[in-house]
């Protein structure tokens, strides 16, 4: 049927492709090699380091139970500030991601909205962080900044490509009945890519918990804080029990993201 | 009454896709433009209702009134206005499919809401109990608040039929709108068309002579760009030939057939991409 | 007679809906906000402080950039503990998830112990992570690349695990009907169909670690974030800027790179077998 590939032609690809292959390989190997010096990877180290890792998780154990009760509202309040940087990021990434997709917006705006989703996205959230709380003080509003900007930035980037991957038929259609573009987004754009923002809402908010934690530790309180000051003034204990609640934290997050997503995408598919 | 005076569409390139055509449409006809795959019919209605600029020409629309509306050489509102009376019909999924049944019907007069409106209020009960008749009136009525991308094709299609119909305009264009049904569907979807035509003319580009022949009253055929038939729907050979090319081409043979065809001994066998997804010019 | 409109989709009932929708939302956000302490008023900023500490900051310290060599070395760190990090950790994860993944686990108790294991990695905390390395092994790359290999393991751990079960079961019982081993059918049969999605997982992940050491970096972990915290605690802004300047154009470029890498190697035709 004409599909036959000669032999000789077959063999030499094969060939290249073996090239190729050795090529990348030992790219690899030689990346894998210089980032390990530059990482000062040292087996012996590493060695002495599992041992004085394990004797330092020793002393972590047993957590300190009775300090449960005043770790709650930490918690709630990393939780708290989780979802309020979901929420906002969920709202504000509408009009952005509009803005910066090729079928809905200007070429001008499209170019100056993405490359603002590209710094919301490029600056993470700790950096973001320490050049607030240099402006704001420490508290949970350079927190709660942070954290929106860099949700604003991944969920309308990830919605701009949702809205980009709509059939164009159907805007077409919508504007053929003499619509404006504005009811065009409020008609076919919006109730279309209306279960891509919820379910990148909820991954975002499992993200935001975990960042929540790690900004708790340089300012933005909550149980990331509690974790850094007991490691600092050395009371394991505390900070195992402080753990051991995140960990509940991020687990539970992760299931409700999980199975609300699942539900968002069968049930939002066919109904 | 639709007027389309001396419509071109050049590409860069110079080539012609729609080179020159001119024809009108009148109360209680229904058109069918035929011609093959690439000939330009979805091209001249896609400039009727705006979606593609032509490089000249004149397409004008007249209510019983006498007020016209162009959609060429007109800016943006204008072209909203002129648009509110021509009610489109595609051929496949061009419901939006999140939305219900309903909702698909009450866009077809989103030319006459405001903006603002649509956002701050959405519709109203009266225009959803319209809706409600035109969904009756294609047997749709039952499935008024499924979301239109549970439906087959063939519901789809009769919805957007009821869409256009809630749009109450000066004229129906259907772009290939059996071409991706199977028979039977095809023939419900021209039953309602007929009747349709009757009160408000409808143009429609297809493929299938056959099906023309029995539900159009007037055919016009394009060929590479020209418009080379204006006539009655009952073609002879010789006239089929002059629209579609060559007998012995395989174009030919399945172009004229009243049923897809994949295989015929003797010809070349070719998947017409047209006759699956059927993108149009 | 025409048929009445649904009741479910009558326009102003879902009007009514909408509102209620985003009352309840305010209402949550308002209440999310009062529970943290915050009033409007909180939101009112001394402008003049304000100012004064963006002008601390302007201009940015650039040439910093160029004339250290310890800061673009520290980047290579940063660049560096992130690959590394990926490739072993992605490996790691890969080996995980195939004791973890129901048609290849050896044995049930076996799949079952990987998956908590993995769920737990995923669950902990990187920053005790981090605080716990840091002693162990004491300040710099190492300790974040220690990190980000741990992280990598669970989160890539489960992703990879779903993967090799939603292998084609067509294909691995055909090398089995032919007498392969469990090694041999992995090999010929669930690697194949793997190897695509984890090769594309494999940049998505260097894509979150590039970012995910720059916090390691602030606490201890070395690379470009060590250096920024440090100069942020001598309150250099200027140079924190630079350094800020810096990292977005790192991680903006190397995703670009990275995804023209990725689409390369995934679009190359696999060999004719």
């Amino acid at each position: 049927m004409g599909t036959e590939i000669p032999l000789l032609e077959w063999r030499q690809g094969r060939a290249a492709h073996r090239r190729r292959r050795a090529v990348a390989a030992l790219l690899l190997v030689v990346l894998t090699l210089l980032s390990a010096w530059r990482c000062n990877v040292d087996f012996h180290s590493f060695a002495t380091g599992i041992g004085k890792g394990v004797s330092l998780l020793e002393l972590f154990f047993p957590p300190e139970w009775s300090g449960v009760s005043e770790m709650l509202q930490p918690i709630a309040v990393t939780t708290v500030i989780a979802l309020i940087a979901t929420l906002l990021g969920m709202c504000l990434s509408l009009p952005c991601a509009l803005a910066a997709s090729s079928n809905i917006a200007p070429r001008p705006l499209r170019l100056a909205m993405r490359s603002f989703i590209a710094l919301e996205r490029g600056l993470p959230e700790i950096v973001q962080m320490l050049l607030l709380v240099a402006i704001f003080g420490l508290g949970v509003i350079p927190g709660l900044i942070a954290l929106s900007f860099s949700s604003i930035g991944m969920l309308a980037k990830l919605l701009a490509d949702a809205i980009e991957e709509i059939e164009p038929h159907m805007l077409e259609a919508v504007e053929a009945t003499g619509a404006t573009r504005s009811q065009v987004i409020r008609y076919a754009v919006i109730p279309q890519i209306l279960p891509a923002l919820l379910a990148n809402g909820l991954f975002r908010f499992e993200f935001n918990v975990r960042a929540g934690v790690i900004l708790g530790a340089v300012g933005a309180g909550g149980i990331g804080f509690i974790m850094m000051t007991a490691m600092n003034s050395m009371n394991y204990q505390r900070a195992c029990m402080a753990t051991l609640l995140t960990l509940v934290l991020v687990f539970v997050s992760e299931r409700v993201s999980d199975s609300f997503r699942a539900r968002i995408l069968d049930g939002g598919a066919l109904r | 009454m639709l007027q389309v005076s001396n419509l071109l569409v050049q590409l860069p390139t110079g080539k012609r896709l729609v080179n020159d055509v001119s024809f009108s449409v009148g109360r209680g006809e229904f058109v069918s433009i035929l011609g093959c795959s690439g000939a330009g019919k979805s091209l001249t209605l896609r400039c009727v209702v705006g979606l593609t600029r032509p490089t000249s020409g004149e397409i004008r629309l007249t209510d019983p009134r006498g007020k016209s509306y162009r959609t060429t050489s007109v800016g943006a509102k204008e072209l909203r206005r002129a648009r509110r009376h021509i009610g489109l019909i595609f051929q496949g999924s061009n419901l939006v499919k999140r939305l219900t049944v309903l909702e698909n019907v009450m866009l077809g007069r989103l030319g006459h809401i405001h903006p603002l409106r649509s956002w701050l209020l959405g519709f109203t009960d009266a225009e959803a109990r319209q809706a409600m008749e035109a969904l009756d009136r294609v047997n749709m009525a039952s499935c008024a608040a499924r979301l239109a991308g549970s439906l087959s094709g063939g519901e789809m299609q009769r919805v957007s039929i009821a869409r256009a119909i809630y749009q109450r305009p000066l004229i129906y264009l259907a772009d290939e709108p059996i071409s991706s049904l199977d028979p039977r569907n095809a023939e419900a979807i021209m039953s309602i068309l007929q009747p349709l035509s009757r009160e408000t003319p409808v143009i429609g580009a297809f493929h299938q002579p056959a099906v023309v022949a029995r539900y159009c009253t007037r055919v016009i055929g394009v060929r590479a760009g020209q418009l080379v038939y204006d006539g009655s729907a009952q073609l002879s050979s010789r006239q089929l030939e002059r629209i579609y090319g060559d007998a012995n081409s395989e174009t030919f043979a399945e172009e004229t057939a009243a049923q897809p065809l994949l295989f015929e001994p003797g010809l070349q066998p070719a998947l017409h991409p047209s006759l699956s997804s059927g993108v149009p010019v | 007679m025409t048929p009445e409109v649904p009741a479910a989709a009558l326009p102003s009932r879902k009007f009514r809906f909408t509102v209620i929708s985003l009352i309840g939302a305010i209402a949550v956000l308002c209440l999310l906000f009062a529970f943290l302490g915050m009033t409007p008023a909180s939101f009112g900023v001394d402008f003049r402080f304000v100012l004064d500490v963006v002008q601390q900051m302007l201009p940015p310290h650039l040439p910093l950039l160029w004339n250290q060599k310890s800061i673009l070395l520290s980047l290579v760190d940063t660049l560096a503990m992130a690959f590394l990090g990926t490739v072993a950790g992605g490996a790691l994860a890969l080996l995980l998830a195939f004791f973890a993944a129901t048609n290849t686990a050896p044995h049930r108790l076996v799949r079952l112990l990987a998956r908590t294991l993995l769920v737990a990695n995923r669950s902990v905390p990187q920053l005790i992570v981090v605080l716990v390395l840091l002693i162990a092994v004491g300040i710099g790359p190492f300790a974040g690349l220690l990190t980000l290999i741990f992280g990598s393991i669970g989160m890539y751990g489960k992703f990879f695990a779903d993967t090799i079960e939603q292998a084609d079961k067509g294909t691995l019982e055909s090398v089995e009907s032919v007498g392969g081993t469990r090694l041999q059918t992995i090999r010929f049969a669930v690697l194949p169909q793997v190897m695509p999605s984890f090769v594309a997982n494999l940049f998505y992940a260097f894509d979150y670690n590039l970012r995910a050491a720059i916090p390691l970096g602030v606490f201890g972990g070395g690379g470009i974030g060590f250096e920024l915290a440090f100069a942020n605690g001598l309150l250099h802004y200027k140079d924190v800027l630079a350094y800020t300047i810096l990292i977005v154009v790192m991680i903006s470029g190397m995703e670009r790179i990275s995804d023209w890498v990725r689409r390369g190697i995934l679009t190359q035709p696999m060999a004719t077998r």
